[in-house]
């Protein structure tokens, strides 16, 4: 069971699963997690693709039933009282789900309508996302016509317009530009204590620089939870090193991974990442490369990376 | 209850108002050439049929395919194409609104658009005919219209909701539909028809439309059994429409 130990279950969750498991015929997606995010919180959780992260949003925002457990938003039930739970959340999910025959000001519109804000409200409400977004000049054109960066900054604006309470975003800087992006983590920052956000993510610098709690999920199951500090010290006693190699990567690869020394390895864009198990070791895996190879070894700091690396042997991003 | 498909309605009605001269251009070419071939083109070899001259004769029917015809795609491709390409369905469903609120907005859509484009060809057919009707034959008329509406938007959403593939829903409008619309006597009198099959024809909800239509608008008579079966097919389609939304939705 994936159990988010270091919290607690209580009325204050804005957010609770308990138990939770999805499962299409004999495939689970889902398998009997609990977690609770307290409100106020930033709760991000990782994993790579086919993890469970969407499954898992879809039935907080009451697009999915689970198939057993129970599961809270807002103080609601997912199943018996999704009108309500509707009502107090925004979703970005992880597709651009945008009308292509609506202007971008018409889709804020139309959610707005939704959640019978008046036109005065509204208007005034939409005025400021789409200036936040950087959408002013385009609010009259066709999402069709924008970049995949503008289109995700306009899904995010309209999750905003009606001001929700709980906040579930599903990759939300997919695609965005380093200085977007930059400005949309900066209004979710300033969301931090007011509004509840749980944001499911590939990126480590995102859930690094947002969360206060994180949940790592592979296979369905949370395999790591705590605080982004407390989720690194999982990986306290490894050494991190990266090694760029002149060619041959694989083939040093599969030799390092033979070395009984070598806590975890992996290669990206010609560059091996490897994780020891002893502070000392690393001169013994040097005198395995030709010294003609070698072009730099660097230390580094662990990441979360490093923690999904060092649990399933796998990269996220693979 | 009801707010969200008035959401989804008026969307639809922006859309379709921003494209409405296209949308028109489209929907008058279909009927105006089968008037051009089979009204005009043939009304010299074929008599007057039971005293009504032939262009005045296939007038309603034109007017009632046209009607069904937007109703059913408007109904069906607007679905699948919310459903499964712009995926705007997911979106509706975050938002504090029902799922029968989408689906009731989706098919109060098909039933305007529907009844919209076959007012259009309608003004233009009976301008090129100079038919003239009373106010009541016309009313009698518009409610055979109306239920036929209903019956096909609710229909289409039916299929926009079941079916992933485009190719499918193609083939079920000309499989399907068309032989349904060609079959009801749009072109013929229903007495063409041997004894043996007419009792299947008259069991089809499109003979329904078509037949009780024509008589309504050219005699101002209404047949009861066509009234009941449109109504029948209306309240069974609606029934079905909004239960299989809501069953797909709910997984």
């Amino acid at each position: 069971m994936g159990v988010l130990k270091s919290m607690t279950m209580t009325t204050e969750n804005e957010i609770e699963l308990r138990h939770v498991t999805k499962a299409y015929g004999n495939l689970v997606a889902v398998r009997d997690v609990s977690l609770a995010v307290p409100k106020g919180m930033v709760f991000g959780l990782l994993g790579p693709n086919g993890a469970g992260k969407t499954t898992l949003v879809n039935m907080l925002t009451t697009l999915l039933k689970p198939t057993s457990g129970s599961a809270s938003v807002g103080g609601y039930d997912v199943v018996r009282e999704a009108a309500k739970i509707r009502s107090l959340i925004g979703v970005v999910p992880q597709e651009n789900n945008l009308d292509r025959y609506l202007t971008a000001r018409e889709n804020l519109i139309l959610h707005a309508k939704m959640h019978r804000m008046s036109p005065p409200s509204y208007h005034r409400r939409i005025d400021e996302l789409l200036s936040l977004m950087g959408l002013v000049e385009r609010q009259k054109d066709f999402p069709n016509k924008f970049s995949t960066g503008m289109q995700r900054r306009l899904v995010v604006a309209r999750a905003l317009v009606h001001d929700p309470q709980i906040l579930f975003l599903d990759e939300p800087t997919t695609g965005l530009d380093p200085q977007a992006k930059r400005a949309i983590w900066d209004y979710f920052l300033s969301l931090k204590g007011k509004r509840t956000l749980f944001l499911t993510t590939h990126n480590m610098e995102e859930a690094d620089f947002l969360c206060d709690q994180i949940s790592i999920i592979d296979n369905g199951t949370p395999i790591a939870s705590g605080t982004s500090s407390q989720v690194k010290e999982m990986v306290e006693n490894s050494w991190f090193y990266e090694i760029e190699v002149a060619g041959k990567v694989k083939e040093y690869v599969q030799a390092f991974q033979k070395m009984p020394f070598i806590e975890c390895v992996s290669h990206q864009d010609g560059v091996i990442q490897v994780c020891l198990k002893k502070e000392g070791s690393l001169g013994a895996l040097v005198e395995q490369i030709d010294l003609k190879d070698l072009k730099k070894i660097n230390s580094r700091q662990p990441s979360l990376e490093d923690v999904f690396l060092k649990l399933t042997g796998r990269r996220i991003r693979q | 209850m009801m707010h969200g498909s008035v959401c989804i309605w008026q969307r639809d009605m922006l859309v379709l108002k921003r494209n409405w001269l296209s949308e028109v251009a489209t929907v008058l070419a279909f009927p105006l050439t089968f008037f051009l071939t089979f009204g005009l083109g043939m009304k010299g070899y074929i008599q007057d049929i039971e005293g009504v001259p032939y262009a005045i004769f296939v007038v309603p029917g034109l007017i009632s395919m046209t009607t069904i015809l937007a109703a059913f795609d408007d109904g069906a491709w607007g679905m699948w194409f919310h459903r499964i390409v712009q995926k705007t369905i997911e979106e509706y469903r975050v938002n504090p609104i029902t799922v029968t609120d989408i689906i009731i907005g989706k098919i109060i859509s098909g039933f305007s658009s529907g009844l919209l484009k076959g007012v259009s060809v309608g003004i233009a057919l009976l301008l090129l005919t100079g038919f003239q009707f009373t106010l009541t034959h016309l009313l009698v008329y518009l409610l055979f219209i109306f239920l036929g509406c209903i019956t096909f938007s609710c229909l289409g959403s039916l299929c926009g909701t079941l079916v992933d593939k485009p190719e499918n829903l193609g083939r079920i409008e000309a499989v399907v539909i068309m032989p349904m619309i060609f079959m009801a006597g749009l072109f013929f009198p229903l007495s063409a028809y041997p004894d043996s099959v007419l009792s299947y024809i008259k069991a089809v909800p499109t003979t329904a439309l078509f037949d009780g239509a024509r008589i309504a608008l050219l005699s101002g008579g209404v047949d009861m059994v066509y009234l009941g079966m449109l109504i029948v097919s209306a309240v069974i389609s609606f029934i079905l429409a909004v239960r299989v939304f809501e069953k797909k939705m709910h997984g």
